[in-house]
């Protein structure tokens, strides 16, 4: 349970759009940074360890030495450098012992409270070998709040065997600017499957994790869906690097637009014998506007036996496809949410519930022509 | 009984070039037609100006249904109203399942769940019932798909274009089952048996569904209607070019 001073009824509100419960949910652990303030950081879970950032490097020296800045330079890029020169870390420390299967997802908010704040944050998530987690991330702005940046920085590391898979979903105001800065190392035989979905029309979103593939049979998946509406700049990318034999990775983007510029990125780069794909598709429902979706996966072979593959493709909506939804009853705009939906989900197997109602909504969003 | 379905001197275009020219139809409550021609004289053209898809523009004339005019209607009001179809060549949909759409049409009623449960089973659709409606099914497997759907929005007038051709023997069996379904009496008005029109250029499914009445069509004109199985048993014996002349005939003793 969380207290009830800390967190309001319309937070609690927010934070369930993104797939994060303050009571009920099967959750094995939650974390929640309100604005600057940890507001919560508990699990009950045997083998699942959350504490805040800046707790938990006391608390390890380790985690400095071997982890900490370890994946992500500090002077990457301004973000990077912002993160690094704040006084006190902000974020969150999650590890999941050796062997320790969680089955229960762990979720954790980033919730932007307060309108103009700058949120700087930073997250390590450590699976140990043979274990396995499912995290919930969901990053929001509170009701009314339309101004704000969100800079993060998560290094992930995948133990050995072991398998990670990082539901995020955003839903941002309109005018927050959101640089996410994230970096995975993959051990033999470990999983990372990442799936991004962003909900609301952010402002202004630019993204490219990067995941190094360093130990054999290791693999990563990336799903990216996103909707983008007047105004909104996305630019999503994923870069994969396969450093040993028999590595593969999938790298799956779906975005529609009703008006935001999309720019789907993807870059696979085969250092050993390995296996990996890109898949973009766009979708563009944007009549005479200002409306703009690039694709641009990309691919580099450094060893004979890597094998690269990429497919994209932008279209429309077909008004025969329409019709004939509506020929059985529906309303042009259900027909059009239906067929949005599809899109958004085609050839994409087991997104679970949650994603699928996340899914459900985007193509509600985009049916309607305008965001609410 | 009262007129279900009226076209009244109906002129169509498509991308400006008019391909029907003054039809005229009535159909009964209770009635099923059979809309007989060649390739290209305009029935599918006709079913879909019916159901209101707006590639083909009404110029001239009026549609009413149940005495209401309907020609400024759109396809969902229609649909709503009670007309339904089952296309030919309908369209794929990636990502859209067959079960959806029926899902929808039942809209979450539990009675009618199943309800749909019987019909999806004695339709043989399980196979491609989560696959993306439409897509790579053979020509019986659509029929079957098309008629499932209709049987599933309980039209109130039911329109299928050439639901016997592509189709294999056995296929037809079941193809024809179905059509005797979706007009035999209606359980909701139990008093009456559902209205339709059935576009066929073999007439085969004439053998497992019973038309009241049968209308040519001739280059975008009705060219005349009567008993079903003289009318056909006609065009089997000297063609439809038997049809254009006997009907100019009529036109010149007129």
């Amino acid at each position: 349970m969380i207290a009830d001073d800390q967190i309001e009824r319309a937070d609690a509100a927010a934070l369930a759009e993104v797939g994060v419960f303050v009571e009920g949910g099967e959750r094995s652990g939650t974390y929640i940074l309100r604005d600057f303030q940890p507001v919560c950081a508990l699990t009950e879970t045997e083998g699942l360890e959350l504490l805040p950032i800046a707790v938990a490097l006391e608390k390890y020296e380790w985690l400095k030495e071997k982890y900490y800045w370890k994946l992500v330079p500090t002077d990457l890029d301004e973000v990077t450098a912002q993160v690094a020169s704040q006084p006190e870390p902000q974020g969150v420390f999650i590890r999941v012992r050796k062997g320790c299967q969680v089955t229960l997802p762990c979720q954790a908010a980033l919730y932007m409270a307060s309108a103009g704040i700058a949120q700087a944050v930073h997250n390590v998530i450590i699976l140990e070998e043979d274990a396995e987690l499912g995290l919930i991330t969901g990053c929001v702005t509170g009701h009314g709040v339309s101004r704000g940046t969100h800079w993060a920085v998560t290094e992930s590391y995948i133990g050995q065997n072991a398998t990670l898979t990082n539901t995020m979903v955003h839903s941002w105001g309109p005018e927050v600017e959101v640089r996410p800065r994230a970096a995975t190392m993959v051990e033999e035989g470990g999983t990372f499957v990442s799936n991004y979905v962003s909900l609301r029309p952010a402002g202004d979103i630019q993204s490219n994790p990067r995941t190094w593939l360093n130990g054999r049979g290791a693999s990563a998946k990336y799903l990216t869906i996103i909707l983008a509406s007047k105004g909104s700049v996305i630019d999503i990318g994923g870069e994969v690097y396969m450093n040993a034999d028999d590595t593969s990775a999938e790298l799956v983007q779906r975005g529609v637009s009703t008006g935001g510029r999309i720019t789907q990125r993807g870059l696979m780069v085969g250092n050993a014998r390995c296996r990996a794909h890109v898949d973009c598709a766009g979708m563009l429902l944007d009549p005479g506007g200002d409306g703009l979706i690039q694709s641009i996966p990309g691919l580099k072979a450094l060893h004979p036996e890597a094998q690269l593959s990429h497919e994209a493709s932008i279209g429309k909506i077909a008004p025969e496809q329409v019709e004939y939804l509506q020929a059985r009853g529906m309303e042009e705009r259900e027909a059009i949410s239906l067929i949005i939906r599809g899109f958004l989900e085609a050839d994409i197997e087991g997104l679970g519930p949650e994603l699928d109602a996340r899914i459900a909504e985007i193509a509600e969003l985009a049916g309607h022509g305008e965001e609410k | 009984m009262a007129n279900l379905l009226e076209v009244r001197d109906l002129c169509v275009e498509v991308e400006g070039q008019e391909i029907l020219h003054n039809v005229n139809l009535t159909i009964p409550e209770g009635e099923v037609h059979a809309l007989l021609g060649p390739n290209g004289s305009g029935k599918t053209s006709l079913m879909m100006t019916i159901m209101g898809y707006p590639a083909y523009k009404v110029c001239r004339g009026q549609i009413l249904f149940d005495g209401e005019d309907i020609t400024d209607l759109d396809i969902t009001e229609r649909a709503r109203l009670g007309i339904g179809i089952a296309e030919q060549r309908p369209p794929t949909i990636a990502g859209v399942k067959l079960r959806q759409i029926l899902d929808y049409a039942i809209g979450g009623d539990p009675q009618r769940a199943d309800e749909l449960e019987a019909l999806v089973q004695g339709s043989h659709v399980e196979s491609f019932l989560d696959r993306d409606v439409n897509a790579g099914l053979s020509g019986g497997e659509i029929k079957r798909s098309e008629l499932l759907q209709l049987l599933a929005t309980r039209p109130r007038f039911a329109m299928m274009d050439e639901p016997d051709s592509g189709v294999d023997l056995e296929s037809l069996e079941l193809v024809g089952e179905m059509v005797n379904w979706l007009f035999s009496k209606d359980p909701a008005r139990p008093a009456k048996r559902r209205a339709g029109l059935i576009i066929t250029h073999t007439g085969h499914i004439l053998n497992y569904v019973h038309a009241d009445k049968a209308h040519i069509m001739l280059d975008g004109r009705i060219g005349c209607s009567g008993n079903p199985r003289i009318i056909f048993d006609r065009i089997r014996e000297s063609g439809y070019e038997e049809c254009v002349r006997c009907i100019l005939e009529e036109g010149e003793g007129e």
